[in-house]
């Protein structure tokens, strides 16, 4: 093109000018977005972390202060260092990620026989079961917690079904175990699995499962040397999008788990209610950012090689 | 290798002690409502190229697809080497396929593609690796066995297929439009390649394609498929020159026919009166009708000849005009409308290169045939 500047609108060229192209425009708002929405409040908590906690409004002391012409900084790391002090917070931090991890991976169980399912079911169908997977978000997400109280509780459904068919004598203990938090995460968050291994599973050609049983596989062996690499991005993005937020999962343990599933939600929960110590509450959600980061950075680097590979 | 070892030479088929290796008998297959192949029977020899014709929803991929076992019949039954394989899944059978899409799998490099059977099979890796080593050679593609199929060409991705279908040394291999996604010039080698392996290693194939060009340089023998049914099995030049029906005339060539009614029925002449044609149609042969039945009558385009000057007698020619001429180097094909109204196509080949009659554009012309060009078709 001989004068590319002369073909531009108006728009353009004042853009243009102003040193930004459409490109830039268009990252310009979710980048704005993010900053006011996330790096904001992010800088606020850091801010926070490093104050004391003070009998005032807001419950923190100032980090600079100035008086005449001297500005005085006080950064306090004492709350990081009781964090680490207090074995407390160990151990949730420890019990929130095994608790992220088992409900992922049994997220992943459950969801991948669904997904697959789905993805090979005809068209109409396929539409219905995608909606049915999606259908319980319509319905307030506590009420459905609230709902499995009534179902696992020593009085409720689960037990008294046992009960009446005489397979146990006495009930159960079923709410307020681990085992009802992983149950109350699986089932909340199942959609996220399920609905990026189908994204997956639903480009997987029904040619290369023929020729894999052409060649001699047989179906499991298909599954494991076909299907499943394959399926890889799927399965890592479903995990990545159930570990994430169950780490900080606060209302499934408090109204499904007993007194001792004490996950990071819960404690942070705490410090900021029951104590009022907003700074060692913000230190605590700091750290938790720093503890979900790491496992994304791996998970995410583990998606990329296997995106390339199934590319 | 000799001759006479080559599949088009043995004819097995013409042996009436020969054992078929591949029997299809009375299949169907009907997908609801739909029938995708119908009451097909089907012998194949060991050693042969057999093509499966047809256009697309003819079944010739279903019937395809059955022979794979990723199908089952709903009715009839398959043979394969004399075992019936009706209720045999696809990877206990002693059948490879190549894919149309060839299917290569985007997480592998070419060497495990192609190793992926052996493997299955639990061959140790280094039997599995020396052989892959061997096909690769085979097909020309040691360079590339660490690439992913995304790094290939098409041609180099149409020979891994086949060198993944060919590792397992199957009894029978199933070649579902194995030239389909080349260009033309490629297609024409890869023919030729393709039927030098089938030489060299013996296997059965069988070549499923909608192109009869293609149908006639691969096969020893081919059977046309007219929705789900087989309409015809003949060796190519069998197929050509005395199809059954109208339709296999059409489908595989390019052919002129004309409706006519039978005026004289003789044993070693019949006569057909063709107001499509314009004059009487005079066939050199007995052919069992009846007085006054509709027939129709086939003839080639190479087999018109095209004259200035009326070349005589009561039949077989008719004066028509010069409506189109195609000129391909070496042959002209002429598009001729007859007195009757009726277009015809004729073609002739330029021996010579200064066409001494040259006809041109709106020339009148008599085409005329001799009485054994064609065939007189019943359907």
């Amino acid at each position: 093109m001989s004068a590319p500047a002369a073909r531009r609108g108006p728009m353009t060229r004042l853009l243009a000018g102003l040193g930004l192209s459409g490109r830039a425009l268009v990252i310009a708002v979710p980048l704005a977005w993010l900053l006011l929405f996330f790096l904001v409040p992010f800088l606020v908590v850091a801010k926070i972390s490093l104050a004391e906690p003070a009998i005032a409004q807001p419950p923190y002391t100032a980090l600079w202060s100035w008086e005449g012409l001297r500005l005085t900084l006080r950064l306090g790391f004492e709350n990081y260092a009781f964090l680490l002090q207090d074995a407390l917070y160990l151990d949730a931090y420890l019990f929130s990620i095994a608790t992220a991890f088992i409900s992922a991976a049994a997220a992943l169980v459950v969801g991948y026989p669904m997904a697959y399912f789905i993805a090979r079911s005809d068209e109409p169908r396929r539409t219905l079961l995608l909606m049915l997977v999606i259908l319980p978000f319509w319905t307030s997400f506590l009420l459905r917690v609230y709902a499995w109280q009534g179902f696992l509780r020593d009085t409720g459904v689960v037990n008294g079904l046992l009960l009446g068919l005489g397979v146990i004598d006495e009930p159960l203990r079923i709410l307020q175990t681990n085992f009802a938090v992983y149950l109350g995460i699986v089932y909340t968050y199942l959609p996220f699995m399920i609905l990026p291994l189908y994204a997956t599973l639903v480009k997987l050609e029904q040619d290369l499962l023929e020729a894999s049983a052409d060649l001699g596989a047989r179906p499991l062996a298909t599954f494991l040397t076909v299907t499943l690499p394959l399926s890889m991005p799927g399965v890592i993005a479903g995990f990545l999008l159930v570990f994430i937020p169950a780490i900080g999962e606060f209302v499934i343990p408090e109204l499904l788990g007993g007194p001792n599933t004490l996950m990071i939600g819960r404690v942070l929960w705490n410090e900021f209610f029951s104590s009022r110590d907003w700074p060692v509450a913000s230190a605590v959600a700091i750290v938790m950012l720093v503890v979900v980061v790491v496992p994304i950075v791996f998970l995410r680097q583990a998606q990329a090689r296997a995106e390339e590979r199934v590319r | 290798m000799p001759d006479t070892q080559t599949a088009a030479a043995r004819r097995p088929w013409l042996d009436p002690t020969a054992q078929p290796f591949v029997r299809i008998l009375n299949v169907t297959k009907k997908f609801g409502d739909f029938t995708a192949v119908w009451n097909v029977s089907l012998d194949i020899w060991k050693g042969e190229l057999f093509g499966l014709l047809g256009g697309s929803g003819s079944g010739k991929s279903t019937l395809l697809r059955m022979i794979a076992g990723f199908e089952t019949p709903t009715a009839g039954r398959i043979e394969i080497d004399g075992q019936d394989m009706t209720a045999v899944p696809p990877y206990e059978r002693p059948t490879n396929m190549m894919f149309q899409s060839y299917a290569l799998f985007p997480h592998m490099t070419v060497e495990r593609n192609v190793a992926y059977g052996l493997l299955r099979e639990g061959k140790s890796r280094a039997e599995a690796m020396e052989r892959v080593a061997e096909m690769l050679k085979l097909v020309q593609l040691t360079p590339f066995a660490g690439r992913r199929p995304h790094q290939l060409s098409g041609g180099q991705r149409q020979r891994v297929a086949l060198a993944r279908a060919l590792i397992k040394r199957p009894k029978l291999l199933l070649l579902d439009e194995p030239l389909g996604a080349l260009d033309k010039k490629l297609r024409e080698e890869t023919q030729f390649e393709l039927v030098k392996i089938q030489e060299t290693l013996g296997i059965t194939f069988i070549v499923v394609t909608h192109d009869q060009e293609e149908a006639m340089t691969l096969s020893s023998r081919i059977g046309v498929m007219n929705e789900g049914e087989i309409v015809q099995v003949g060796e190519p030049n069998e197929v050509y020159e005395f199809p059954h029906s109208r339709f296999v005339a059409d489908f595989v060539g390019s052919v002129n026919i004309f409706e006519g009614r039978v005026i004289e029925d003789e044993p070693d002449y019949i006569r057909l009166a063709s107001a499509e044609a314009g004059c009487d149609i005079h066939v050199g042969h007995g052919v069992a009708c009846a007085l006054n039945q509709t027939l129709w009558y086939a003839v080639r385009p190479e087999k018109l000849r095209l004259s200035r000057t009326d070349p005589g007698g009561a039949f077989n020619r008719v004066p028509g005009v010069v409506d189109e001429i195609a000129y391909l180097g070496n042959l002209s094909i002429f598009r001729v409308r007859l007195d009757s109204g009726k277009m015809v196509r004729a073609t002739r080949a330029n021996v010579a290169r200064v066409d001494e009659e040259a006809t041109s554009w709106g020339d009148r012309v008599w085409v005329s045939w001799t009485d054994t060009a064609g065939v007189v078709l019943p359907r």
